[in-house]
């Protein structure tokens, strides 16, 4: 599992899905909508050749990786993105 | 800008050495009675609330002893002025009062003048706007140097202060202007300040409203939100104040709108930029749908703060619809905008299976961003799907508020009715 953190949000990838992913559309996806970060490295996405500086530095957390590996991918990427209290909105709703 | 109560302005006024009249507040007929003691003399009860003609909304009234403070009290805390509950009341000794002035300090954002400005009447105590014009004089005040006591002694002159007076005068308002720049206020108005019988100069109101940039060097305040709320600091004000507090990565607003989570009617509103926030609430007026929230996502926000505003707007119980109201043509890449829809969308509808939402979104990269809109949620919106009321609409309905309102409003009533049918 690669972990991969941004400025808000964090990115996971199950990279055990991605060997046999044939359209690494997610690194296509970063190219296109963001500054290219993810790059295939041996088949797998991967942020090795920034820092974490960079990494946090250059992430536009514009979630198109996420959207492109579900369509077009092998679904292995997720973002969580918190928000701050909406937990305890939702609690109190009985919405959780 | 954050704004201040009358008395917790006059609290930072007596911090910062101004007379205010003696006083505290009161949340409850009994606080108020020992606030009334504790005064030991007349006293006015005030009742607390962001409005002006608080005078004409029956919230003022002087009363002679603490029982009578306690019952003004119990009456004046039950009610609400422009739908703003009474909270609390300030118990204040009662002025002996010679007469009224007004005074206050706003930014002059004139071309020419760009800098704080002193506007003075003798005519206080009264709605300025009735005051002839004649009546009402002006100063900038140089935002460097502050205003001068020669300044202000040359000012009051022309105001036509008595010679006697002036020094008085002079002293009270430089006073005030220091405060107004040590606090970062973006306006101070004192209506009126009095002069008493014994010829002190008192503030007997106080409204302060501190720019909201300047909030963070403030601590002593602890304003939680520094924004122009309608009401009272609300979850969902907090959860959107949270998104932009510490992200200034384009705009992620949101705040709550005053639905009651119960009623049918409100629509999840989710404009982008202002110019399409009023289009999109001309699209509800029209037939009649109202907006759970105010919302803003512009300026080219991240698609992680889009997402947040989304998620919050879609979150809210018991709502009929989610508007996306991209209406105008948007400068920002709006692709950022439809991949935190189509993530948003694919976590909230299976919580709320059939709610109606209807996509604007024109502009910047237009149309990948529909390809993005159409390919990721085509799951989603076949006809048994839980996406089956996604309508996705460009720039053909880019100004087209009533079309946009009444594809929304036949959607919601179907979906009010299917979750009628359910009993739910």
């Amino acid at each position: 599992m690669l972990e991969i953190k941004e400025k808000s949000i964090t990115i996971s990838i199950d990279t055990n899905k991605c060997d046999t992913c044939e359209t690494k559309a997610c690194a296509a996806a970063c190219k296109k909508y963001a500054r290219g970060l993810l790059q295939i490295v041996d088949g797998k996405p991967s942020v090795e050749h920034l820092s974490a500086e960079e990494v946090l530095r250059l992430g536009t957390e514009c979630l198109a990786c996420e959207i492109a590996c579900k369509f077009e991918g092998n679904k292995a990427l997720t973002i969580n993105i918190p928000i701050a209290g909406l937990d305890v909105y939702l609690t109190k709703r009985g919405l959780q | 800008m954050a704004k201040f109560l009358e008395y917790q302005g006059k609290e930072w006024l007596a911090k910062a050495g101004i007379p205010v009249p003696k006083g505290r507040s009161a949340s409850s007929p009994e606080e108020a009675q020992q606030a009334a003691e504790w005064i030991g003399k007349s006293v006015a009860v005030k009742g607390q609330v962001q409005a002006g003609g608080r005078g004409k909304a029956g919230i003022v009234k002087l009363v002679e002893t603490s029982s009578e403070a306690s019952a003004a009290a119990a009456e004046i805390l039950v009610k609400t002025v422009k739908g703003l509950p009474v909270r609390q009341v300030l118990i204040e000794e009662k002025l002996a009062i010679k007469k009224e002035y007004y005074c206050s300090f706003v930014i002059n954002n004139a071309r020419d003048a760009r800098c704080p400005m002193l506007m003075f009447s003798s005519e206080g105590g009264m709605d300025i706007e009735s005051v002839p014009e004649e009546l009402i004089f002006k100063m900038n005040i140089d935002p460097i140097f502050g205003l001068q006591i020669y300044d202000a002694i040359d000012f009051c002159v022309r105001a036509g202060i008595p010679n006697k007076e002036l020094s008085k005068f002079a002293s009270f308002l430089t006073k005030l202007s220091q405060v107004y720049k040590k606090y970062d206020c973006q306006t101070l108005e004192i209506n009126p300040f009095v002069m008493t019988e014994d010829g002190s100069l008192i503030c007997a109101d106080c409204k302060m409203e501190i720019d909201n940039s300047s909030v963070g060097r403030h601590p002593e305040f602890g304003i939680k939100i520094a924004r122009d709320l309608p009401g009272e600091v609300t979850e969902l004000d907090m959860i959107g104040w949270s998104i932009e507090e510490t992200d200034a990565r384009g705009t992620g607003f949101l705040m709550n709108m005053g639905y009651d989570e119960v009623s049918p009617g409100y629509i999840g509103y989710h404009p982008i930029g202002g110019g399409s926030a009023m289009m999109g609430l001309d699209a509800l007026n029209q037939v009649g749908l109202k907006p759970a929230n105010y919302a803003d996502t512009s300026g080219n926000p991240v698609g992680s703060k889009i997402y947040r505003v989304a998620k919050s707007v879609l979150s809210q119980p018991n709502i009929d619809g989610y508007l996306l109201g991209g209406f105008m043509m948007a400068n920002q890449e709006q692709w950022h905008h439809a991949n935190a829809i189509v993530k948003v969308l694919w976590e909230e509808l299976p919580k709320k299976p059939g709610l109606p939402c209807v996509l604007l979104l024109c502009g910047n990269r237009e149309d990948e961003s529909m390809e993005i809109l159409r390919k990721g949620l085509a799951e989603l919106m076949t006809s048994d799907g839980i996406g089956k009321r996604i309508e996705i609409y460009g720039k053909e309905h880019v100004t087209d508020t009533k079309f946009i309102g009444q594809r929304l409003l036949a959607l919601a009533k179907e979906y009010r009715a299917e979750k009628d049918a359910q009993g739910k």
